[in-house]
């Protein structure tokens, strides 16, 4: 079977890694490069496809393959090994993984043409792709952490890739500092969070915890704080309130790491764990409804900042927090499969949308604020038309992909009675497909507005055929998870592949279906309803008369700057978070504390222990009679040591 | 009767190949090194070929049913084969073979002149002497064999005797080497006189069965203690040792610094184990040290470790010679393997085996790049290697590697070693000697950083560069990768060590 050799997978892109960090600088040649990077992610999708193949083929209850690699660290009871799971849930994170991720490397190939990193850029892509796969494929916590924190690694790398650029008021340093320094926090509950479960089933292995968490009675403050640190953890790399502020600002990257990284696959990993640890997490309710809390307002709150940035990958930046906020809202009332729907069909047409910006960004010369732009359908028609598909895959427009994903989250909130939570994911449907298509329409439709010296171009076809298959993507990808009231007695081919997962989790769901089909396609007609809203609104104020939004602006200036300026959410961590630490840092840790006391016993022990060094020294005198004196005077000393 | 005894001797040959071996490499490089002077490959060829194919013989050597070279009803024999002398013949043959690539580039040796003969002739019987102290149950033979390791030393030590220092050094060598033996013989006459056999295991026989007067007894053991000391620089046995690492030619303190520390650590276990355990007790913990548990010999080992590595900790501190600061270091880690010896359960003693097998490769390696960079800049003085990481970067990261690695710190092998001996201590209860041995690893980190520091922090004008050749490169990527990926993926070592606790007749 391939499936026993899936490590190949996990390994090929290392190897590719190693490869290109090591003999890059010395290659030069950009296609050596750039195919190599390429291909072994190539190599690792086919893999995962026909380990895909073999696994469907399978009976339902045998789909669970463990590859143990090598134990790691065997301490006492700690037993921690180098093995890969594979099972639904991870197959189609590797296929997501590895499948856009090869699409990104081949645009990357013309996208980073010419820059004096190309070779720095594919390796770092290399080691983004490995450690991804170990989060996803590892069969313990401790696995997953390393990927957790190697994909954290690599984001920090690649938005700062061009470190000597300016980026807003800062540099590309500052942001990727950022985006790292913000991770920590949420890591460092990832972290307790693996503590309390050790401590609590005496086992990190995915298998045993989760097989010991249905068995042993839970008290229900330990398993709410494992579950709360470890979505803290989940909004730290998903971008979550309220550690969200760092996605925005990793833009700074170029843009097929903005697509790869902070669209695609790394800002899921918080979903996916959520997902994975789903019989953990449905076992208290208090974390239960923060999880659905949390996801559908940060839904909301992102989306209505997408609504008023002018930087084409702002935008797009605010609408991945949106889009990972409905994930979070579905995993929060039990829909995990719903979630990892959303998240494969996100992972299309949203990686589409970056790259169509990259592709836009790149014919204008790294003009990125849409206000300067309008009009580039004539000149860009491919980008045009992808670009196209991808908005209204996310406006929720049947029969694309985003459509059916979307509408699952809204329908499983709505069935599991939170109201309140269906409105505000309706209202974040509505707001979703007016920015973005206020997006669509500022940028590629109108009359130029940039200046006549920039004749803007198509991108070469390496960039172009990625876009073309992303939209194809974007298109059908949905019929994957066609509801079961449409498909009737095969019922939800996604769900029911993904089903095996979340069984033992199930158990813990009360779920009494009161609704009938015609409620179902009744919500269904309505959300259709509020995505083409979205899209007549942002086509006549964009489009038809500029005034009408002009006027909206200045009527409701404050609450136009409000937004503009995000909430200010920037300043108040500033106010309330950065400047104490700062200041306590510098007047009390690094004066007082370090400078002082650390320092101050620190050198004062160096300095004893240098100056008994001084005086040992002399012992060794060269002299060997003297030696030898001393070791008999030893022997003496020891014996008589010894005898009293 | 007769009969039986030379029918023994000549089965016993059979599980006794690895040691021939050794034994015709000797005197076939004796010959050769007759008729063919002029030739530079030879020599080494032949000895490589030598220590091979003993390789080769010890794997493939079947497990031993019984004691070796027994002759008559007295003496139960003079050598035992077990998975512990496996593991450290292993160990040695490893060594070996790596100090002749060292020293088929190493300029000292190379430009030592026409007696290059007796230099490989001599390592293959060191070799020889060392294979015999792993496996080795009986007081004589361990005697003899300890001399025949010294006396090969002492000449290796002083082999390029026109340079000053390593006559020097020899001369040192051989004076505190003939006081340490003779000390050792004291002890085992005593031991002899008390007991009336040689034979470790018969002497613990009549230790445990008979009333023996204690006095005599603790001082042969100490005496004997000492001699071994002095084999494994131990304090405070080891004032041999930054002398005559300093004076002798790199690749000899290499080997020194590791092969024959194995020898001594092989020799030192399997000894006072046989000879001071108690064979009754259930509990092998308990039991150890059990025959004269009126004196606390943990504690005097416990003692004796911490005044090893904290002299030699203390003493590096101030070294500006790179050899010298290594001999200093290696006295330490002598010291931290001894704490494992103080347990002196399976878990001490696996613990001391993980260590050693690590040991020798970041060792090795730091002195092959300071050896490769001394031939090259004519001297070992930290003050030199300014600048140098910039200059030569593969060697410069491959010592930073080498020497973050012997502090012991992750993700490198040195980190695991010390994780698992320190690990055994807290198991054992042995806390505040674990404590003692992070904050000597502390200590060590200043002096191995400060050649880091010195070759990536500091400008230099110094003109230098290296073309390293390939031969250096895969010697050097040989040690340098062993050393990363045991800190990453070290189960097969455990698993060697795991296996290699089982001393003949435990």
């Amino acid at each position: 079977m391939i499936t026993n050799y899936f490590y190949i997978a996990v390994i090929l892109p290392f190897i590719g890694f190693l490869f290109n960090g090591l003999l890059g600088s010395r290659i030069k040649n950009e296609k050596i490069i750039g195919w190599i990077g390429s291909g072994v992610v190539g190599i690792a999708f086919l893999i995962a496809v026909f380990s895909f193949i073999e696994v469907i083929s399978l009976p339902v209850g045998e789909r669970k393959i463990i590859i143990p690699l090598f134990k790691w660290i065997a301490v006492e009871r700690l037993d921690i090994s180098f093995s890969y799971l594979i099972d639904p849930l991870s197959l189609v994170m590797a296929l997501v993984v590895t499948g856009v991720g090869f699409l990104i490397h081949i645009y990357s190939i013309g996208y980073m043409h010419g820059d004096k990193g190309f070779w720095r850029f594919f390796a770092y892509l290399n080691l983004f792709i490995f450690m991804m796969m170990n989060l996803i494929l590892a069969d313990n916590f401790v696995l997953m952490f390393l990927g957790w924190e190697g994909v954290g690694l690599c984001s920090y790398l690649l938005i700062g890739f061009w470190y000597d650029r300016k980026f807003d008021k800062s540099t590309t340093a500052d942001a990727a500092k950022k985006a790292f320094i913000v991770n920590r926090v949420g890591d460092f509950g990832f972290l307790l969070g693996m503590f309390l479960i050790y401590k609590t089933f005496e086992s990190l292995n995915f298998e045993e915890v989760f097989v010991l968490a249905t068995k042993i009675p839970l008290n229900e403050v330990t398993i709410t704080l494992i579950t709360l640190f470890l979505f803290i953890g989940a909004t730290g790399k998903s971008a979550q309130i309220p550690l969200y502020v760092w996605l925005p600002d990793a833009m700074a990257g170029p843009t097929p790491v903005s697509a790869l990284i902070h669209a695609a696959t790394m800002v899921t990993a918080g979903v996916y764990m959520v997902s994975r640890c789903s019989v953990l997490f449905v076992q208290s309710e208090v974390t239960m409804m923060i999880v659905a809390v949390v996801g559908a307002f940060t839904a909301i709150f992102a989306a209505s900042m997408g609504l008023v940035q002018n930087d084409i990958k702002k935008i797009l930046a605010y609408s991945t927090i949106s889009q990972l906020g409905y994930m979070f809202l579905a995993s929060g009332v039990g829909a995990f499969s719903a979630a990892i729907f959303h998240l494969t069909t996100h992972a299309f047409f949203k990686a589409l949308l970056f790259l169509g910006a990259g592709s836009v960004i790149h014919a204008m010369h790294e003009e990125q604020n849409i206000k300067n732009m309008g009009g580039l359908k004539t000149y860009l028609p491919t980008t045009y038309k992808t670009f196209l598909v991808a908005s209204l895959a996310i406006a929720g427009i049947p029969p694309l992909s985003g459509f059916f994903s979307k509408d699952e989250i809204l329908w499983e909130t709505y069935a599991s009675g939170y109201y309140v939570l269906y409105l505000i994911g309706l209202i974040t449907a509505l707001m979703t497909a007016f920015y973005v298509f206020r997006l669509f329409n500022l940028t590629f439709e109108g009359k130029p507005r940039f200046p006549s010296h920039i004749h803007p171009h198509e991108s070469p076809k390496v960039m172009t055929v990625p876009l073309i298959i992303l939209a194809i993507l974007s298109a059908i990808g949905g019929f994957i998870g066609i509801p079961e009231v449409f498909s009737g007695e095969k019922g939800n081919l996604f769900k029911n592949w993904l089903h095996p997962i979340y069984e033992p989790a199930e158990t813990y769901l009360f779920h009494v279906n009161l609704h009938s089909h015609a409620t179902e396609i009744l919500l269904m007609i309505i959300s259709v309803l509020a995505g083409v809203a979205g899209i007549l609104m942002a086509r006549h104020f964009y489009l038809k008369s500029i005034k009408p939004i002009d006027w909206a602006i200045s009527k409701f200036k404050k609450l136009y700057n409000v937004l503009f300026n995000k909430y200010y959410v920037d300043e108040i961590y500033d106010l309330l978070i950065v400047t104490p630490i700062v200041k306590v840092s510098e007047k009390f840790l690094w004066k007082i504390n370090d400078t002082l006391l650390i320092d101050g016993f620190i050198n004062g022990t160096a300095e004893i222990i240098n100056d008994l060094a001084k005086v040992i020294r002399k012992v060794q005198t060269g002299i060997v009679q003297f030696y030898a004196l001393i070791m008999i005077f030893g022997i003496t000393l020891i014996i008589f040591l010894l005898l009293i | 009767m007769e009969n039986n005894s030379i029918q023994n001797i000549l089965e016993s040959l059979n599980y006794f190949t690895p040691e021939l071996a050794l034994m015709l490499t000797f005197f076939v490089l004796l010959l050769v090194d007759l008729f063919f002077r002029k030739s530079k490959y030879l020599l080494p060829a032949i000895s490589l070929v030598g220590f091979i194919v003993s390789g080769y013989l010890l794997v493939y050597t079947p497990d031993v049913k019984g004691f070796l070279f027994s002759t008559g009803m007295t003496n139960i024999g003079l050598y035992v084969i077990d998975p512990f002398s496996f593991f450290f013949k292993i160990l040695i043959l490893l060594a070996m073979i790596y100090t002749i690539l060292f020293s088929l580039s190493s300029k000292e040796i190379n430009e030592a002149g026409g007696n290059r003969g007796e230099y490989y002739v001599l390592l293959s019987s060191f070799a020889l002497g060392m294979f015999l102290l792993t496996s080795t149950i009986d007081l004589l033979l361990m005697y003899l064999s300890f001399e025949l390791v010294s006396l090969s030393s002492y000449i290796l030590a002083g082999f390029t005797r026109n340079v000053k220092r390593s006559a020097e050094a020899s001369l040192k060598y051989i004076i505190f080497g003939a006081v340490a033996s003779g000390a050792m013989l004291y002890g085992i006459s005593i031991l002899y006189g008390l007991t009336g056999t040689t034979n470790l295991y018969l002497i613990n026989f009549y230790l445990s069965n008979q009333n023996i007067e204690s006095l005599p007894l603790v001082i042969a053991g100490l005496l004997i203690i000492g001699g071994i000391g002095f084999k494994i620089s131990m304090a405070p046995f080891h004032f041999w040792t930054p002398d005559v690492y300093e004076g002798a030619p790199i690749t000899i303190t290499a080997v020194l610094s590791v092969a024959s520390k194995a020898a001594g650590f092989a020799l030192l276990i399997r000894s006072l184990k046989i000879m001071f355990i108690d064979y009754t007790a259930t509990n092998l913990q308990s039991s150890a040290w059990a025959i004269l548990s009126q004196f606390k010999w943990n504690e005097l080992i416990a003692g004796l470790a911490v005044l090893t590595m904290t002299l030699g900790n203390l003493a590096a501190l101030w070294q500006s010679n790179l050899k010298r600061m290594l001999a200093y270091s290696s006295i330490a880690h002598a010291g931290y393997m001894l704490t494992g010896f103080v347990i002196l359960d399976n878990q001490g003693i696996m613990a001391i085996l993980i260590y050693f097998f690590i040991y020798l490769f970041m060792n090795l390696g730091a002195f092959f790049v300071v050896m490769l960079i001394a031939d090259k800049l004519g001297s070992e003085e930290m003050e030199d290697y300014t600048g140098l990481g910039y200059k030569a970067p593969f060697l410069g990261v491959s010592l930073t590697i080498f020497l973050i690695s012997l502090t012991g710190i992750p993700p490198t092998a040195g980190f695991v070693a010390k994780l698992y001996l320190f690990g055994a201590l807290i198991k054992a209860k042995w806390i505040w000697l674990a404590v003692i041995g992070v904050l000597n690893s502390v200590i060590s980190l200043y002096y191995y950083l400060k050649v880091v520091k010195n070759m990536f922090l500091r400008e230099s004008e110094i003109e230098y560069s290296h073309n390293l050749g390939h031969g250096n490169l895969l010697i050097t990527l040989s040690l340098l990768i062993p050393t990363l990926l045991f800190g990453i993926y070290f189960k097969p070592i455990i698993e060697f060590a795991e296996q290699s606790v089982r001393i003949f007749g435990f």
